[in-house]
Formats: C-alpha cells, structure tokens, sequence
C-alpha cells in the first residue's frame, strides 16, 4: 500500500543510466536528486514476490522495458539493503540523516518506491549510498545473437 | 595544456586535418588511435580551404552564435545567407558540436593524462547521446578548466549527474574518496572521505563548496594531493 515502510531486512533496486555507471561502475550520481524531484525512484524486490534475486531482477528488467521509453545498452540497476543503507546514512551524514524508504506504486508499477528525506545537493549522502551497493546487474535483459 | 578556445578562428585553424574528419572521425575513429594517426596529424590548410570542404554542420565556427569573440561582419552575413533561421535544432546540434569540439581539444593536447580524459568523456557523451540529453558545456569547460590548472592529477571516473554536469571522482585504498561536483558557473562541490589516522575504525568525511581554481587548496589539508596525483 502507498507510504508503506519497506522493512529494513528488505532490498531495494535503483535504475541507473549509463552515464552514471561509466565502465558499469555506478557512482554516486545514480543518488542524487533531479531539481524537481521529491524522492528517489527504487523499485521494492521483495514486493516482486519471485522465488529468488535472478527473477527479481529478470522481472525489472522486463518492467524497465516496458515503463521507460528507452533502456540504454550500458544502463545498470544498484541493488542495496534498505537497512544498512539508512544506518550508513544515519551514522555517516553530518546531519544524522534519518531516510525512509516507503512503497509508492503507480499503475504500470507496483513495486515502485522512494526514498525520502534526501535533498538536492546531497552529494556526501549518495557517496554513502553508493558505498552501500550489494550487486550490480544490466538494467537491459542481455540479447541472444 | 593548451588553453581551451572554442570560438576562436586560431583555434579552428590549429585543429588542422582532423576536423576534415569532423563528427564522424570523433565518434567512429577516436579511440583507435593507432589505426587512424594519420587523421591526427596537423598540416596547414586555410580558414577558406576548410569551410570549403567542411560539411554544414560543422561551419558553426563561422555563425554568430559562436564565433563572438573574433568574427567579421562579413562571415556572419554569409552564414545567416545560407543557414536560414535558426532552429531548435540548430541550437541542440550547436551544443553538441561545443562538446565535440571541447572533447578534441583535450585530446589533442600532448599529455597522457589529456588522452585518457578525452577517451573517457567521449565514452560519456555516446552515453548521453544514447540518452537523448547533452553534457551541459559549461560544466565541462570548468572541468577542463581545473584539470589545465592542475595538470598532474591522475585520471578521475567520469560521470553526469541528474543536471547533466560532469562529476568526477578518486578512489584510493581504505576507502579513501575524493569527489568534485563541476558546477556550470565556475563552481565546485566537493566530497573527502578519508581515514581517521588515530582511530582506524573510524573514518574523516566532509563535503563543501568552492571554485575550481582554489579547489586543490581549499582541501590540500586532507592530503588528497598525495593519492590523486602523479
């Protein structure tokens, strides 16, 4: 349901472009916030309800096709525990930084979330994200030649 | 490093052969080097030999859009003659041939370190290209800027953020960080992660603001010189 808090032991994934992941390496630029933007977009694996993270991740990137006009070649999805991201955050930040991450559906995606209480110039906040990726996969299902 | 001078006619006439190739030789040849030197190569043509054989797309040198700083009435009397109104269109495919152009440039310049920046911001820009956005030319020129001032730096991880500006980053061992936010004014933001060298399971983090011109002494107190330079 809307504005539901996502469990700390759960896992999130964030669609990351491929500017943001040169070489596939996501930076911290795949954190932070456009201008207008109240949260971050992430999509709630375990909501997904798939016996494992293969099909967790084969499911976004199925979604990721059909929700986003493009998927690029070298875009990648950053997979990361909700609690260790908010407690690295929470310990790390100057602010003591409390984040919430809370489901946010929309119609041609259920699992859509957010996090929130981030700001615009967050910069040192996505470096601590950044540092809190567990695996990395292509945002694109890889193609058969 | 050579200065960065996009608008100007000397500018156009050093870049020699290798605008002959234009866009397609930057984005179909650049990285391959070895193979294509001699499209590197520079030999005297004149300014009127070269708009002679340039493609439309890449006499922008001559609009008065650009060429601000030192054109004659008379190249702009021509270029509006032949152009037509300017576009949406003229303005995208404008700011596109400024990122090539700034890209070239640091890649002709003779360091290593000039090489490697170019490679990795052309990968970027076939990346935001693919994306259907355009790195923010301000952005890069202050990049550029910072990196003519300090010319020793090892080459840093390239990305853009949400705005579309260059933001580059150094890792170094035990988590050591140092990440610049290249504002499109002049500016910088700047991340330092670095360890805490009496208590080892702790770790020093700050962030702040600055222009890129004083950026290396504004932190030269975090040692962060020692790791991201040669």
């Amino acid at each position: 349901m809307k504005g539901d808090r996502i469990p700390d032991q759960h896992h999130i994934a964030r669609y990351c472009k491929a500017t943001q992941a040169p070489g596939g390496e996501i930076q911290a630029t795949a954190f932070m916030l456009r201008r207008e933007e109240e949260s971050l977009s992430v999509n709630w694996l375990e909501f997904l309800r798939c016996p494992n993270r293969e099909s967790e991740v084969a499911e976004l990137q199925r979604m990721f096709g059909q929700k986003l006009s493009r998927v690029g070649r070298n875009a990648r999805m950053a997979i990361l525990n909700v609690g260790v991201m908010r407690e690295t955050v929470l310990q790390g930040s100057p602010d003591a930084r409390n984040l919430a991450a809370l489901h946010a559906p929309e119609l041609n995606d259920p699992s859509h979330s957010g996090i929130y209480n981030l700001k615009q110039d967050d910069d040192l906040i996505a470096e601590l994200i950044r540092q809190t990726i567990i695996d990395t996969q292509p945002a694109q299902k890889e193609r058969l030649l | 490093m050579p200065e960065l001078r996009l608008h100007t006619r000397e500018g156009f006439e050093a870049m020699g052969e290798g605008l002959l190739y234009s866009d397609k030789s930057l984005t179909a040849n650049f990285p391959k080097e070895e193979s294509y030197s001699s499209a590197w190569s520079r030999e005297s043509v004149s300014l009127q030999e070269f708009s002679l054989l340039l493609p439309q797309k890449v006499r922008y040198f001559l609009t008065p859009f650009v060429a601000i700083e030192n054109s004659e009435a008379s190249e702009v009397s021509s270029f509006q003659k032949e152009m037509g109104p300017f576009t949406q269109a003229n303005l995208l495919d404008y700011e596109e041939d400024q990122i090539q152009e700034a890209i070239f440039r640091i890649r002709t310049s003779l360091s290593v370190l000039c090489r490697e920046l170019a490679n990795r911001l052309l990968s970027l820009f076939h990346d935001a290209k693919e994306e259907e956005v355009s790195i923010n030319i301000d952005s890069l020129r202050n990049f550029y800027s910072f990196f003519q001032l300090n010319p020793k730096l090892k080459c840093p991880t390239i990305s853009l953020t949400p705005e579309n500006d260059i933001y580059a980053s150094w890792k170094g061992e035990q988590n050591r960080l140092f990440s610049v936010y290249f504002l499109p004014c002049g500016g910088v933001r700047f991340v330092v992660f670095k360890p805490n060298d009496r208590h080892p399971e702790q770790q020093i983090r700050l962030s702040g603001t600055a222009t890129s011109d004083i950026l290396m002494e504004t932190v030269a107190s975090y040692g962060i010189w020692d790791w991201i330079s040669e």
